[in-house]
């Protein structure tokens, strides 16, 4: 048994170890200059260049596309989370002649890459006058992020017990006061799971971002990530690019490890399980 | 059902409402007829950001606003602009001017109806001095943005193709560039013993080696005609003899361990990478090397240009030199068609041309702007430019993409060692005569 | 709760602002892109070609295509496979207490958290034949990852989309069967102990048949990042050497991109789309039955 347990760790620190390492690679690079990162890829800067950082978030304009991205992510987010959860709570509860079939559309908005369609959804934004508009963005963002928010809360509000319903429908609550005072805050932890992995996926969207938002006024972090490597790989300076990468991933791990917890136990209560 | 009916109606009126909401008013044509010879509007500028950046043309933009106050100009880009500009296009609102960079398909354009005719600007008034524009221009390399005659784009910098070494690490060690095959070969070998890798290259991008190796020694045993025989996909071009003995070539450098390990996967700054570390002697690339490695080489080191080998014994000219342009246009659907021409105008007048050769380190297709003191990188490309007595392009790549990306994919599986030399050949053979059978690709010719 | 009092109208109400975005922001352009599998069109202006169903013909006899459907139906399988075992075994490893327990808990959804742009940037580099990491470690091991290296070798290319496909994707799967194997009641587990069912035997008659609605999920959730897995292959091999990683999104942004055959890109979108269709709603028919229901006394 304890030979068990002790193998046990071992796998697990093995685990530990491939994902650290390769985080911890890239922040060590971003503090070191181009030359050093090629010729000792593992030694550590011979002094702590953070210049990069600020290369990266003045030179490179990090800064405006970070608060870009901040706008449109919570902007989506606010939008998508309450439309999401009133669609996913008929599907749960409200069964009609046709639902599971207009469930299936919902879900089949997640089976194709979605550069395939940005010729005519930039015609029809064009049409709109949302183009080159973080509101078009953020609309845009909405609909392509329902088929995965539908799916998972949609399962979240089939695993609430009925007798809730049901003892409230008794107490005299209309559909409306059932979903607000019972149903929602049942379900919290789903909707709270459904808006991390959302945010998260917008906060670093790239395909639609690049096509749809490309003004350097309104340009995300993600482009503004990818621009830097690309232009940077033009002009070699990988420095500054970890900096970048880093700067892009920071936000995503503080939310998360905020929130982890909280993931982990909606994830206990269901909300995936579809 | 009702529900879903109700939904899908709303749905589908909403989708067509946007459907037929083209009345949406586009901008008007923003010029108005030059009183006086004054732009007015504003004008749109979208541009590939490289090596060169968009810096250059931004500031270009500043000051030719000072002659235009009632212009306003912006010049926006990115390393992946064309993806943007794609869609664009289709949808009939380009920007004014643009670059696009090397992902844009502008043949395309251009058979689509796309494009201005720059001809007629052409013939116009040069920006400086007498003269038409189109006298500005080297003839050559002009008639590299035409299509059947027409002027669809105007080169702006060129690039020139050929392979780099470090003259200080060959001071030191007594090495002399070689000039022939027979001497890479024995050069190599001495350079082997040394420790050093004798060539690398750009794996991930087997262009690289194709521009470096390929052609160039085709050209070399065959003539100037062999390869452009192979880009008008002439029956037999690509498995001619002279494509044959110049794959042979790369075998038996590969064979014979002259390659660095590894670099059939390295990226293009992976490789580069190793050549200005000292790790390997020479490099395939092109004259954006410096540019682009300089802020990642070594303070000792140094680069240098020089021409591929010539194959001992072939009848191709020893000068031939490869060269390429990055087009700029104007569409055909742009606002400020009038402005773009006289932004770009100034920006190939000749004092404007030399500024760029300065700052960026590049050659121009403007003549006389690699006049004075030049760069100390481009002091030897340009000589050999100017010295050269057959100047190619490679056209192909643009005009037929699948049979480009079946050299790639053919050349990688030929550095493993999967296909030989004659196989090679005959894949490329084959892709050809699908691109030559295809009715719905259009031919050109060089 | 059935009453039909103002249930209509509620349904409406709750249906419409999603339908109606989702409608006409993802499923107009969707049927217009479909739609455009029929034409010939370079996507640089408006001019196209009916050519009916041409697109489709060319396709099926597309010999490149058929590698790129061999090469994504493969890497299903095989991230699929390891994903799901490494996901099983990991949320037996890090259930319970301790220091590394708790700090593996805490930290297995970082990979998730970074975009694949920034997972294949990573890889890029530690596959590096010079000094990546990865290809130092396997060298020790005696592979001959050096020349041409990983990324151009078709021995190994494949097996690095792979692996990186799992490094990035696994920590979801190892909270997925987390939760679930929490949610095995304790009874269960008690109850088949006295059976004498143990270790793994209790896993695979017993805990495994339970987990059936996470693995439906799991299931769904691979394949369809797996069917439109594109970042890490583009970045990673671009599809290399000679369509050894090509996929089949890898092959459609090549046919976009490269070549401008944009109606012949919405025809293999077509197949995409359908494949994964069909193949989710064969996952779900799969899965449909609690198999345990019923099983208790």
């Amino acid at each position: 048994m304890k030979a068990r347990q002790w193998i046990g760790t071992v796998a697990l620190t093995a685990y530990l170890a491939v994902i650290v390492v390769p985080l911890v690679w890239v922040l060590i690079s971003s503090l070191k200059t181009s030359p050093e990162i090629f010729a000792s890829p593992w030694s550590l800067p011979a002094q702590p260049k953070f210049e990069n950082y600020a290369a990266a978030w003045n030179e490179a304009g990090l800064a405006k596309y970070f608060w870009n991205s901040v706008l449109v992510t919570v902007g989506s987010l606010a939008a998508l989370i309450p439309i999401g959860a009133m669609a996913s709570y008929i599907f749960a509860r409200y069964p009609f002649r046709g639902s599971k079939l207009l469930y299936v559309i919902f879900l089949g908005g997640m089976m194709f890459p979605n550069f395939l369609v940005l010729a005519p959804l930039t015609d029809l934004l064009r049409r709109l006058g949302l183009t080159e508009s973080l509101v078009g963005l953020g609309i845009v963002y909405v609909a392509f992020s329902l088929s995965f928010t539908v799916f998972v809360l949609t399962g979240f509000f089939q695993s609430v017990p009925t007798e809730l319903e049901e003892a409230a429908v008794l107490d005299g609550c209309g559909h409306l006061m059932v979903y607000r005072k019972i149903m929602l805050p049942l379900a919290r932890p789903g909707l709270i799971v459904a808006a991390i992995f959302n945010g998260l996926g917008l906060w670093n969207e790239f395909n639609l971002a690049l096509v749809l938002a490309n003004s350097e006024s309104i340009r995300t972090l993600p482009i503004g990530l990818a621009n830097l490597t690309m232009a940077r790989q033009y002009q070699a300076d990988w420095g500054s690019v970890f900096a970048a990468l880093v700067i892009v991933m920071l936000p995503a791990f503080v939310v998360y490890w905020r929130y982890r917890e909280r993931i982990y136990e909606a994830m206990l209560a269901g909300a995936v399980k579809g | 059902m009702k529900f879903v009916v109700a939904l899908a109606s709303i749905a589908l009126a909403a989708g067509l409402a946007g459907c037929n909401s083209g009345s949406t008013p586009e901008a008007k044509e923003t010029t108005t007829p030059t009183a006086g010879g004054k732009l007015t509007g504003a004008l749109e500028v979208q541009a590939f950001q490289g090596g060169y950046g968009i810096d250059f043309y931004q500031a270009s933009a500043k000051e030719f606003e000072k002659q235009h106050p009632d212009l306003k100009i912006t010049v926006e880009g990115g390393p992946r602009v064309w993806e943007s500009l794609t869609p664009r296009f289709a949808n009939g609102n380009p920007p004014d001017l643009t670059f696009p960079g090397w992902g844009m398909k502008h043949w395309d354009l251009a058979e689509e109806d796309q494009l201005v005719d720059l001809g007629p600007a052409l013939d116009g008034k040069a920006a400086e001095g007498e003269g038409t524009w189109r006298d500005t221009f080297d003839p050559q390399i002009l008639a590299l943005g035409q299509l059947k005659g027409v002027q669809y784009t105007l080169p702006y910098y060129v690039m020139i193709y050929g392979w780099w070494y470090d003259p200080e690490v060959f001071k030191k060690n007594g090495w002399t560039v070689p000039k022939t095959y027979s001497e890479l070969l024995a050069l190599s070998d001495k350079i082997k013993k040394k420790g050093m890798a004798p060539i690398t290259f750009q794996g991930k991008y087997p262009y690289y080696m194709i521009d470096g190796m390929l052609l160039p020694w085709a050209q070399s045993i065959g003539g100037i005609d062999a390869v452009n025989a192979a880009q008008n996909l002439e029956e037999g071009a690509w498995n001619s003899p002279a494509m044959l003995q110049a794959t042979e070539r790369i075998v038996e450098l590969k064979q014979k361990g002259f390659f660095q390990e590894g670099a059939t996967s390295m990226s293009h700054t992976e490789a580069q990478q190793e050549f200005v570390q000292g790790k390997a002697a020479m490099v395939p690339c092109g004259s954006w090397l410096f540019s682009e490695m300089k802020k990642t080489m070594p303070a000792t080191a140094k680069m240098e240009y020089f021409l591929p080998p010539f194959i001992d014994g072939g009848k191709g000219d020893p000068t031939a030199v490869l060269i390429g342009i990055e087009p700029w246009m104007v569409p055909t659907e742009a606002k400020n068609k009038e402005a773009a021409i006289e932004l770009f105008k100034y920006m190939t007048s000749l004092s404007v041309a030399k500024k760029f050769v300065q700052e960026k380190g590049t050659l121009m297709a403007i003549k006389g702007s690699d006049h004075g003191e030049l760069p100390d990188v481009l002091k030897v490309p340009s000589k050999t430019l100017r010295e050269s007595k057959a100047v190619y392009s490679v056209q192909f790549r643009h005009w037929y993409p699948t049979l480009s990306t079946e050299l790639e994919n053919g050349l990688t599986s030929l550095l493993n060692g999967q296909i030989s030399a004659k196989e090679f050949c005959d894949r490329a053979e084959a892709a050809a005569d699908k691109v030559r059978k295809d009715p719905n690709i259009t031919k050109h010719k060089v | 709760m059935r009453n039909t009092k103002g249930r209509n109208a509620f349904i409406f109400a709750f249906l419409s602002p999603a339908v109606l975005i989702y409608a006409v922001f993802l499923v107009w352009p969707l049927l217009q892109s479909f739609q455009m599998s029929m034409y010939r069109w370079r996507g640089v202006s408006r001019n196209r070609k009916f050519i009916g169903a041409e697109n489709f013909n060319n396709l099926f006899q597309d010999p490149v295509f058929w590698k790129s459907l061999q090469n994504t139906g493969t890497l299903l399988v095989v991230a699929g496979i390891a994903t799901i075992a490494l996901g099983v075994l990991l949320a037996h490893l890090t259930d319970g207490d301790g220091a590394v327990r708790k700090f593996a808990r805490a930290i297995y959804l970082f990979p998730q958290v970074i975009s694949l742009v920034a997972v294949a940037l990573i890889w890029q580099f530690q596959l590096n034949p010079k000094y990546g990491l990865v290809t130092d470690m396997l060298f020790r091991l005696g592979l001959p990852v050096r020349d041409p290296g990983i990324v151009r070798d078709p021995r190994y290319a494949f097996s690095a989309i792979a692996v990186a496909f799992v490094w990035h994707a696994l920590g979801f799967f190892v909270l997925l069967f987390s939760a679930g194997l929490k949610q095995i009641s304790g009874e269960i587990k008690e109850a088949s102990a006295l059976d004498g069912s143990e270790g793994w035997h209790r896993f695979r008659h017993v805990t495994w048949p339970l987990l059936w609605s996470v693995k439906r999920t799991a299931i769904t959730y691979l394949l369809i990042h797996i069917l439109t897995v594109f970042a890490l292959v583009f970045v990673m091999t671009e599809g290399g050497p000679d369509r050894g990683t090509e996929t089949i999104v890898s092959y459609l942004y090549e046919q976009i991109a490269k070549n401008g055959q944009y109606g012949y890109a919405s025809a293999l979108a077509v197949v995409v789309f359908g494949v994964s269709m069909m193949a989710s709603l064969a996952v779900l028919a799969y899965f449909r039955k609690d198999p345990t229901a019923g099983a208790r006394a």
